[in-house]
């Protein structure tokens, strides 16, 4: 079942074209890994999943986005209901300089999520407990959420994103800043999530597209070259371009 | 390989490494020398002004003798209630305890005893009685403020050696001053009146507590006015404003505001506050609302300066897990920068603390012998002070000038250490 559905989507920042025509269907509860070369256009097309592009004055996006059968490209949309439901995790860890309790309480707060403060106590938790760190913090929670690890501090992160169980989790390259212990943990907690979430995940990392993925698409000078299952894509690609980049004939 | 570092060091290579280290240790001393020079420059003002000010903190005192008389007090009653010493007549009695200092003078002379002190000596005479009733009918100790130029003569600051006609201290009273200070019936304690008294025309009473009340009413005034504005103005323009021509403009305007001569700032408050809204003269009301437009720009600048050392990663945080632009900016943003503006704006502060030129426009250097109480009574401030009492003609003044530049310095040093406790303290740290 098709959780999103993009059709034609061209990406202006200023006169510059930075997306081309982009179609494409996500599939619910499935991770879709996007790859391709550096400002190839695919954490621009993330970007647009959740209207982050918003925030960039000079960005102007065209063509269709449907997720459960809802617009998101358009005027009329709140896109503080959007964000609530598509949660995202950036390239770097970015936890508030908060305690680790605030941090994760914040969506809850700000979307009158919890009515009572043992509701909230629960969210955090299961919400910690989710993202695999709650074992590592329980004794904790009122420390400063910059002070932990790097690795930490990404499934800081994802627990602050999934704590208002959105529907969509947007990742990009959430791993790129991270040692690969830890970029095991995270890859094995998105094979967790994606039980209940559609993930959508921006990657360098080919092999990381190919672990922990269903769909794979490939992006290069803002078009989305081929697009399928990641098996397809990494063993038998269709296209010429998709193969050179897979087997690191260029990018 | 580091076998190949002696390798290859032909003499024109040789040169060129020793001429890269003599470039830098050059410059190195280039910047030794300045900050030496700088070093210099502020140890000589630092002297100047300590070597001349610090006397002004200590306060010289004759010691005589005051017989309180009933008779002479033209008191009738057997036992005088409190309003009976009140209404008293003090004057012969405190006129005899000063002519007692020398009890061989003629009668005609004796201005250049009464000279000697401070012209408040009967109601000095007054509030010791007052004080302590029970000295009614004896003659007891009391000390009288000396005159500005006795006290100057006990410090050493006045020259002996001129002629007599060109001294404000003749030779007679310079005798009757050796005679009492070998004595020991010259006091010198510290000048306590100096910070609890208002300005005065005589350079011994004259204090700063109405300058100094003047400038901390000015400064609160100031804060009240600039801080809010300035901080909503600084949001808006740096979280909300669309970018445009109209906004950078705003921003080429503020900019330029904060370079504007002060004094252009004290004709529009003289212009403004007092023609236009009458609001009352030398008044450290007018005063703060003036030194407001100055402070302003540069919290403007402060804070907007500091917005943006927010990481936009912050920014996107919150964006992504739902909240709204003025949620991101009143959550995460504006807490985060607060260090800064806070910081900016006691620096603003500092400066305005400072300020004369829209402060002598707006009337607050008109002489002020009452402490205010609220910020709508006229006061002066203490850069004004320093600038009326330079004036001054007595040799009492000169001292003071530098005491009161002491105190103003001493004010700025507190508030540059409370900018940096606040930037460094309260800044959080991000990864």
């Amino acid at each position: 079942m098709s959780k999103i559905i993009a059709e034609n989507v061209n990406v202006y920042y200023g006169s510059k074209q930075a997306l081309f025509d982009v179609s494409i269907n996500i599939a619910e509860k499935e991770v879709t890994a996007l790859i391709g070369p550096s400002g190839c256009g695919k954490s621009t097309f993330l970007r647009c999943l959740n209207r982050m592009n918003d925030v960039i004055d000079i960005c102007r996006v065209e063509g269709s986005i449907k997720m459960d059968d809802l617009e998101l490209n358009s005027r009329q949309l709140d896109v503080v209901r959007l964000r609530e439901n598509v949660g995202m995790v950036f390239q770097k860890p970015n936890p508030f300089p908060k305690t680790i309790y605030e941090n994760v309480a914040y969506g809850p707060t700000i979307h009158g999520i919890a009515q009572s403060k043992e509701e909230m106590d629960q969210i955090v938790e299961t919400s910690l407990k989710k993202a695999a760190l709650w074992n590592e913090v329980k004794d904790r929670l009122d420390e400063i959420g910059t002070g932990l690890s790097g690795g930490q501090q990404q499934r800081l992160c994802i627990a602050r994103a999934i704590s208002v169980s959105p529907e969509v989790i947007l990742m990009d390259e959430p791993c790129s800043a991270l040692d690969p212990i830890a970029t095991a943990q995270i890859e094995e907690l998105i094979d967790d999530l994606k039980k209940e979430v559609t993930i959508v995940i921006v990657t360098h990392s080919m092999s990381q597209a190919a672990r922990v993925s269903q769909k794979t698409g490939f992006f290069h000078l803002g078009k989305l070259i081929e697009f399928g299952p990641t098996d397809k894509i990494f063993k038998n690609p269709d296209n010429q371009q998709t193969q050179d980049y897979i087997t690191g004939r260029f990018g | 390989m580091l076998k190949n570092i002696g390798k290859n060091m032909n003499s024109f290579k040789k040169n060129l490494l020793k001429k890269r280290y003599n470039a830098e240790r050059r410059f190195q001393w280039y910047g030794k020398i300045a900050i030496g020079l700088a070093l210099t420059f502020l140890a000589v003002f630092m002297f100047q002004i300590f070597s001349k000010g610090y006397s002004a903190f200590q306060k010289t005192w004759i010691v005589t003798e005051v017989h309180y008389d009933k008779e002479l007090l033209l008191i009738d009653a057997e036992s005088p209630s409190k309003d009976d010493l009140e209404n008293a007549d003090y004057y012969d009695v405190a006129y005899k305890a000063v002519t007692s200092l020398d009890p061989g003078l003629p009668e005609e002379e004796d201005r250049q005893l009464i000279q000697m002190v401070s012209y408040k000596y009967e109601a000095e005479v007054k509030d010791l009685l007052l004080k302590n009733p029970d000295y009614l009918g004896k003659i007891v100790p009391i000390k009288l403020t000396a005159s500005d130029d006795v006290d100057q003569v006990h410090k050493g600051n006045y020259p002996r050696d001129i002629p007599e006609e060109n001294r404000r201290v003749n030779d007679y009273q310079l005798q009757i001053y050796d005679m009492l200070n070998e004595r020991g019936d010259i006091l010198s304690e510290f000048n306590i009146s100096f910070f609890t008294s208002p300005d005065s025309r005589e350079a011994e009473l004259a204090g700063i507590a109405s300058s100094f009340m003047g400038t901390v009413f000015s400064i609160l005034v100031c804060l009240a006015f600039s801080f809010p504005i300035a901080v909503l103005a600084a949001i808006y323009l740096e979280e909300f404003a669309p970018k445009n021509k109209f906004t950078d403009f705003i921003e080429v305007n503020i900019n330029n505001l904060a370079a504007v001569p002060s004094i252009v700032f004290g004709l529009l408050g003289l212009g403004v506050l007092l023609a236009v809204f009458n609001l009352p003269r030398s008044t450290p009301l007018v005063g703060g609302i003036t030194l407001s437009l100055m402070t302003l720009p540069t919290i403007i600048i402060a804070a907007r300066a500091s917005l943006k050392a927010v990481p936009p990663s912050i920014r996107e945080a919150a964006l992504a897990m739902g909240a709204s632009n003025m949620q991101t900016t009143m959550h995460h943003t504006v807490p985060l920068s607060m260090p800064g503006t806070l910081s900016g704006t006691i620096i603003g502060l500092a400066q305005a603390l400072g300020e004369t030129a829209p402060l002598i426009l707006i009337g607050m250097v008109a002489f002020v012998n009452t402490i205010p109480g609220t910020p709508v009574d006229p006061a002066a401030s203490l850069p004004v002070q320093i600038y009326i009492w330079s004036e001054s003609a007595e040799r009492g003044f000169v001292e003071k000038v530098s005491a009161c530049i002491m105190v103003l310095l001493a004010f700025l040093i507190l508030m540059n250490l409370a900018a940096q406790i606040v930037r460094h303290k309260f800044e959080k740290k991000w990864s």
